[in-house]
Parts: C-alpha cells; sequence; structure tokens
C-alpha cells in the first residue's frame, strides 16, 4: 500500500529541473517543498546570495551548498554610503575567503558589497581558486592596488574585474602590468573608481590590444583624452564604454580622431565617465548616440544647452545619469526624445549650497513622468516639491517600481500650499501598485505612513529622514508593509513602542537601521534579550550606552535577523544586546 | 484584547500578560515566564530541524490562532504578523504630548541642526561630493593664512615665472600631472607645444621646498603642496 509519490522522480532529474530556476527566491521555495526536494536543490545550487553578511556564518554556507561557484555577500548597512556608519564597524570579507579557500577550490565568482576586503583577502583569493572568473566590488574599501596585482597576475581565467565606487589605496598604477603577456580573457574592466596619478597607459593599451573578447570597459579619470583614441582603436567590439577625463585643449587632430574611433564602435550601448568635460568634444560622441541605451553624465559639469544637444541625439535612451544641470528645460526635452527611457536620476551639482544653483524643479520630474511611458525608477534631488505634483506623477506613471525623492532641505513643506507632502506621497503608494523602493523626504507627519502601510503591499524598501510626529508612524509601517525587507530611519520621533510592538516583524525583514531617533536603551536591550534570532547593535561613539540612564536615547541601532548568533567583530563602539545583556553588557 | 508575549517557537504556549510597564521591563517578564517562559537558550543556529526538536513545551498549539506550520528553511519562517512585547493600543500614543507644530524645527534634542550641516545629508555618496566642482563656493577659495592648502581649502596659488599675476586653481578637480598641466597651461594661455614644453611645473611643499613635481609620485605631490610655480624651463 505504498504509494509513489508523483514527484519523486529521481534525482538527476529534478536536479535538471532545477538548473532551470535561477533566482534566489525560486530557489529557496523549491528547497521548501519537502525534504528530499531540499537535499537535491542545496546540492545543486551554483549561485549562492547573502543579503547580510552577519545573518548567515560562512560554516553554515557552505555546509548547505557544498558546491556553489558564485557568492554575493553584502556588509554594511545602505546609510554606510552616507557616512552614518562609523569606520570599522564591520563587513570583513577575509573570514568568508578564508572558509572558502579551504572548501572550494574551484569557486569561480565573488560579488561583494559595502564589505571591507583586504589585499590579504585579495591574495587569497588569487591564490586559492584555479578558475577564479569574476570579481566584482561594489562601494567595497580597504584594499590597494597591490591586491589587485596579485589577482591579475595569478587568475588566469579572470573574465570580470569590477570596482565600483570602491575607495582604493592607489599604490601604484603597475598593477595592470602584472597581467601576464599570455593573458587574453578580459571581458569586463571597470577601474573608475581609480585615483591613479601616471596609469600605465601602455600596459592598459596591451591589455586591451590583446584580449578581443573584451565588451565592457570603463577608465578612471587619470585617463587623458587623447589616449582614449588609442585604446578604442584596438577594442571596436566594446559595448559599454567609460571615458577618463574628457577634457583637453582644442584641437582639430585630437577630435577628428576621437570622433573616428567611436564611429568604428558599432556595439556601443552604454557610455560614462566624462570628467571634466567641455562641450568642444562631445560631437564626437554623437555617431554612437543613436544606439545609446544608457548614459551616465553625473559627473558631466557642463550646462542644459549642451546636454539637451547631446540628449536629444539619443532616441534609444533607457537609462540617463546626470546632474541637476540639465534643468526643467532640459528634462523637458528628454520627456520629449527618450521614450524608452526606464530609469533617470538626478544628481545635486551644489548638495551644500543654501540657495538654489539651477532651475530645477518638480516640474522637470512631472515632464518626464508624464511624457515617459516605460519610466520606473526615478532618483531625484531637488529643492521643492508639491502634492500636486506628486500626485499628477503618480497618476501618470504608475508603473513605478523605485521612487525615490529628496529635497534637499530637511522637512520642506508642499511650496504652494505649504502643507505635508503626505498626500502626494500617499497618492505614490497608492497609485504605484508595483513599488518596490520608496525615499522619502520634505515635511512628512504620520499620515504619510499611513498611507505607506494602507498601500504599499509590495514596499521591499523604504528610507526615511526626517519625517513623523510619533511612534505611531513607525508603527503603521511595520504592521502594514507585507513585504517590507529593509528600512532605514534617520532623524525621526520613533521610540520603544511601535518597535517593541512590531517585534517579531523585524524577523520577516533582512534589517532595520534607526539613527537619531528616540529608541531607548532599556527598549534595545529587551528586544537583544527576547528575540535570539535579532542581533540588535547598538552604535554610539559617545560611550556605552550603560554610561547614561536606561531611557536615553542610543545614538545608532542596527538590527538584523541572523541564525548565526552575535557578531565577534564588534569595534568598541559598537554592543549587541543578547540574552546577557539585561545582566551585564556585551 | 490580551498581551500575547509569545516570542518563542509557534508551538510553545501562549499565555495573556499585562500591560508592561516601560521602565521595568526585566521585573515584569521574569514573572511572567514560569514554565512556559521563552526559552532563551534556543539559539537557532546551524539547522533548522534541531529547532523544531528541541522546543520546549508540549503538543498543544493553543496559541490563539498563531501557530504557523514549521517550515524547514529557517530564513522564511512565517512568524505571527505582530508578536508584540509591548501590546499596541491603537489609540494615539503620547495623547499627552501636544501635536508637533509644523513649524517647530528645533523641537527635539535628536535633530543635529547645528548649522554647519547634517552629517549625512542630501544623501549623496562620499565619492561623488569628492568629484564634483563646487559651483558657486567663494567660501572654498578663502585664503587661509599661511598660504596654502588647509583642510577644507582645496585651492592653490599658481604663478608663472614672468607674469606677475598669480592665479588660483581648485587641486581637487585634478587626478593626474597631465590634467593639472593640461588646465594651468590653459590658464595661462599657453597654446602650443613649444610653449608648454618650455615650462616646468614645481611646487613648494610643507616644509618650505621648492620641488620639481615631476619628481615625485602624484599622491605625494597632493599631500604637500602648497604653492605651485610654473618656471621656465632653462635646458
Amino acid at each position: 500500500m505504498h504509494k509513489k509519490m508523483a514527484f519523486s522522480f529521481p534525482d538527476e532529474v529534478l536536479e535538471h529541473v532545477f538548473s532551470f530556476i535561477q533566482s534566489d527566491k525560486d530557489r529557496n521555495a523549491v528547497s521548501m517543498v519537502c525534504k528530499s526536494w531540499y537535499e537535491i536543490e542545496r546540492w545543486c545550487r551554483r549561485k549562492v546570495f547573502v543579503g547580510n553578511c552577519y545573518a548567515v556564518s560562512p560554516r553554515m554556507v557552505i555546509r548547505r551548498f557544498p558546491e556553489f561557484r558564485s557568492i554575493e555577500l553584502k556588509g554594511k548597512p545602505h546609510f554606510a554610503d552616507f557616512n552614518l556608519v562609523p569606520d570599522g564597524w564591520g563587513g570583513y570579507v577575509f573570514p568568508w575567503i578564508a572558509e572558502m579557500a579551504g572548501a572550494y577550490p574551484w569557486l569561480e565568482e565573488i560579488r561583494l558589497k559595502r564589505m571591507v576586503v583586504t589585499d590579504e583577502s585579495l591574495e587569497l583569493i588569487a591564490k586559492s581558486f584555479k578558475n577564479f572568473k569574476v570579481l566584482v566590488l561594489s562601494s567595497c574599501e580597504g584594499f590597494s592596488t597591490d591586491g589587485l596585482a596579485a589577482i591579475a597576475a595569478s587568475c588566469k581565467n579572470l573574465k570580470e574585474l569590477d570596482l565600483r565606487d570602491c575607495e582604493v589605496d592607489d599604490l601604484s598604477a603597475h598593477w595592470l602590468s602584472h597581467f601576464p603577456e599570455t593573458y587574453t580573457s578580459l571581458v569586463s574592466l571597470n577601474i573608475s573608481c581609480l585615483g591613479s596619478d601616471e596609469a600605465s597607459f601602455s600596459a592598459l593599451e596591451r591589455l586591451v590590444r590583446r584580449c578581443t573578447n573584451l565588451k565592457t570597459l570603463r577608465l578612471n579619470r587619470a585617463v587623458p583624452l587623447d589616449k582614449i583614441a588609442n585604446i578604442l582603436r584596438h577594442a571596436p567590439q566594446l559595448v559599454e564604454f567609460g571615458t577618463g577625463t574628457y577634457t583637453a585643449d582644442v584641437r582639430p587632430d585630437v577630435y577628428s580622431d576621437l570622433a573616428g574611433v567611436f564611429s568604428s564602435c558599432k556595439e556601443l550601448k552604454s557610455l560614462s565617465g566624462f570628467w571634466d568635460v567641455i562641450p568642444d568634444y562631445l560631437p564626437a560622441i554623437y555617431p554612437v548616440c543613436s544606439k545609446l541605451t544608457s548614459l551616465n553624465l553625473s559627473y558631466a559639469t557642463i550646462q542644459s544647452p549642451d546636454l539637451i544637444k547631446l540628449v536629444s541625439h539619443c532616441p534609444n535612451l533607457q537609462r540617463l545619469l546626470v546632474l541637476d544641470y540639465i534643468e526643467d528645460s532640459g528634462l523637458e526635452v528628454l520627456a520629449s526624445s527618450c521614450k524608452d527611457l526606464q530609469e533617470l536620476r538626478v544628481f545635486p551639482s551644489d548638495p551644500f549650497g543654501a540657495e538654489p544653483n539651477v532651475s530645477l524643479t518638480e516640474q522637470g520630474l512631472v515632464a518626464v513622468s508624464l511624457g515617459c511611458p516605460k519610466l520606473q525608477s526615478v532618483l531625484y534631488f531637488c529643492r521643492r516639491m508639491s502634492n500636486e505634483a506628486l500626485v499628477t506623477i503618480a497618476r501618470s506613471r504608475p508603473n513605478f517600481t523605485r521612487f525615490r525623492l529628496c529635497i534637499i532641505e530637511p522637512k520642506t513643506a508642499d511650496y504652494l500650499t505649504l502643507e505635508p507632502l503626505d498626500v502626494g506621497f500617499g497618492a505614490i503608494v497608492q497609485y504605484c501598485k508595483d513599488l518596490r523602493r520608496l525615499s522619502l523626504s520634505g515635511l512628512l507627519t504620520d499620515r504619510v505612513f499611513e498611507y505607506i502601510g494602507t498601500y504599499a503591499k509590495k514596499l521591499e524598501m523604504l528610507s526615511v529622514a526626517f519625517a513623523g510626529d510619533s511612534d505611531l508612524g513607525l508603527h503603521h509601517v511595520l504592521s502594514g508593509c507585507e513585504s517590507l525587507r529593509k528600512l532605514e530611519i534617520r532623524d525621526c520621533p520613533f521610540g520603544d513602542k511601535a518597535l517593541l510592538a512590531n517585534a517579531a516583524k523585524l524577523e520577516t525583514m533582512r534589517s532595520l537601521w534607526m539613527s537619531s531617533c528616540a529608541v531607548s536603551f532599556a527598549a534595545c536591550k529587551l528586544l537583544g534579550q527576547k528575540m535570539p534570532r535579532l542581533n540588535v547593535e547598538v552604535i554610539d561613539e559617545r560611550g556605552p550606552p550603560d554610561s547614561r540612564p536606561e531611557n536615553c536615547p542610543v545614538d545608532k541601532l542596527y538590527i538584523y535577523r541572523s541564525i548565526a548568533g552575535p557578531r565577534f567583530d564588534m569595534p568598541p563602539f559598537v554592543w549587541t544586546m543578547d540574552e546577557d545583556s539585561g545582566l551585564r553588557l556585551s | 484584547m490580551e498581551l500575547q508575549l509569545g516570542l518563542s517557537l509557534p508551538s510553545t504556549p501562549i499565555f495573556p500578560f499585562k500591560m508592561l510597564d516601560l521602565n521595568s521591563y526585566g521585573y515584569e517578564l521574569r514573572e511572567g515566564l514560569g514554565p512556559f517562559g521563552i526559552n532563551v537558550n534556543n539559539n537557532c543556529g546551524s539547522c533548522s530541524s534541531s529547532c523544531s526538536s528541541s522546543s520546549s513545551g508540549g503538543a498543544d498549539d493553543g496559541g490563539g490562532g498563531t501557530k504557523k506550520r514549521r517550515l524547514l528553511d529557517e530564513e522564511n519562517r512565517i512568524v505571527p504578523k505582530t508578536l508584540p512585547l509591548l501590546f499596541w493600543t491603537n489609540q494615539r500614543p503620547n495623547d499627552e504630548d501636544e501635536p508637533k507644530d509644523v513649524d517647530d524645527h528645533s523641537s527635539s534634542a535628536i535633530f543635529k541642526n547645528d548649522g554647519e550641516g547634517l552629517v549625512g545629508w542630501p544623501p549623496v555618496k562620499a565619492w561623488r561630493k569628492k568629484v564634483r566642482r563646487r559651483v558657486a563656493n567663494v567660501r572654498a577659495a578663502v585664503e587661509n593664512s599661511c598660504g596654502g592648502r588647509a583642510s577644507s581649502s582645496t585651492y592653490v596659488k599658481v604663478k608663472m615665472e614672468g607674469n606677475a599675476i598669480a592665479r588660483k586653481i581648485d587641486i581637487s578637480l585634478h587626478h593626474s600631472f597631465e590634467s593639472l598641466t593640461t588646465t594651468l597651461m590653459r590658464m595661462f594661455d599657453i597654446s602650443d607645444e613649444n610653449g608648454q614644453k618650455s615650462f616646468k611645473l614645481t611646487y613648494l611643499d610643507r616644509e618650505g621646498d621648492w620641488l620639481l613635481a615631476e619628481d615625485v609620485p602624484w599622491r605625494t605631490f597632493i599631500r604637500s603642496l602648497k604653492y605651485i610655480k610654473l618656471i621656465r624651463s632653462r635646458c
């Protein structure tokens, strides 16, 4: 009477089926169907994603997934990008590399975000993984060009070396020469963050020349304009290119040389770089503009007329990063020229100036929202906003998935009515049903959080600053946002009650950051004591939190779920609230 | 509307609890734990299966409807929506407090509006700040008493031999001698190649020595630079 279950195929069949399932979410779901699926899935998972490096230990990962080839790790909380996380907080990758070096000689890909990577780690990677192919370091720090030299010298099969927004100690540009002359497998190289004086141009040129599969090349600022032509000449197959400094004395021979090589790059889809750009040399890229889908002009300090001219040449643009020099007028042109636009980021040219230096207002964002039917992701810095504009934006663009608005002056009201912007952001969450990421700014009361808790059911990440009146605001978000994974809050009057009333919610999220809020040390201790699967970290550079009264608010609080227990690599200004913290300070 | 303190696994019975006083957590909680108390040593470390087997309490899942099926993957465990350490009364909290005045920007000591700017606001990434030219930034160009680069100012005085007028250049915009030289040539209107070759870039360092810029790495140059002088090459 032993019924064979319908899904007891041979393991190989299931494995083959699972091989088509790439996303982590789906893989996790598959692993929960039954014990045998769990087992099969874990043996054939090739890519592991760890959203918080402290949520699990390297050993646990290795034990569960014995044969992965690719790992992605994230370290510091997002607010570290804005200097809110003190140096030395943590996020060290070395323990991971050390464990994997022993267990996985066949590891191929490492992707890290906001982690501290030392030269020692890089050297260990170079030494341990014979088939190492991909290294992507995003917003990482702690290493120098010596570590890069080790990678270059040893990783014979390296395909991708991508250093995005990293802080690298630039000891010598000659690390590039460590790629052996026999090495030709490079497909993607992004060194845009390197400071590098006297970049080793000849080594770079030789490298580009022999790596005929090179598709992505992002140079750093040190590469002068007249060297670009030499490099591009040898890589007409490039799909993505980032220039170095885009300024030089205006010389017709340099210009025509440059325009010539750009015309020969028939595959070019993405351009970036453009440091110090002068308008005279911009037309050199016109030959490739019609094919461009991505353009990063966020370092280009050119004015609106030149930006307008450039943008009008790019009808197929899907992604644009630009400074607010583009102004409302430029955004209007963008709205009428670039109907395929999906993502727009407008950065402030003078974020710390008291007065607006450009004519960029909410009108620009309205224009783009009205004119670009595929727009789904926006990051917009401006100095004024109105509920009316936000409602218009929400109504015309319900397909937003990421909406990040930064009104530069905190607590700025609707400039037309002087009211809070609750209704405007409320419209955004109400109409944009697929919204996954939202950043708020301007004058906001608890009401906006009520809207968010009520409507933003797909919201996964929320950033809040200088908003709200009371704990009710936080309570709305924690109790209403079903899909919430990451919540980061600064300078809001949220205290103990909402946090404690929604303690269990925190275990369903990746992390919560609260700084300059009103959460007391007592509440932190309680949370740490009662929620063993949460790491409750109090970050306070003023000194131990128990040197102040218990009801004193803590400076910074970082709470994240973890099955690895409290970490042991904390600096002196971080305290973990654990079960014993009621009795002593950890 | 009972207060529930079910912080342990769903199979552990949850029981009503009285409202907690924020000021006396430790005592009241310990009082209420009893034999059904939270097993704080139940640190579900390595494996999800060890968690389920070590849960305390009986098979009684009188959890008031909050029991959920135990799932294998620890990370995707469904927990009841609100397992409060404190019961939310749904009244407006702090009723006794005055509603915040919308014009009151400095109502709370937690706001660091000290006039010097807030840390990390606006949320622009640090590296972006470094590369951006400060447009209306006359403030950064204030000469300090020693005439060179202090921590806040990135402007450096530049003189050309034979030219009475000194200029100023924002050194933070440059990352290589090439770009610095190009800008300097433009600044002093030295357009032709011969002109460029006839000048050498020298600088006064912190120790008061005049050095040839081409002899040092960019990093060293930047760190100790006080003045720049373009001198005519004698060779």
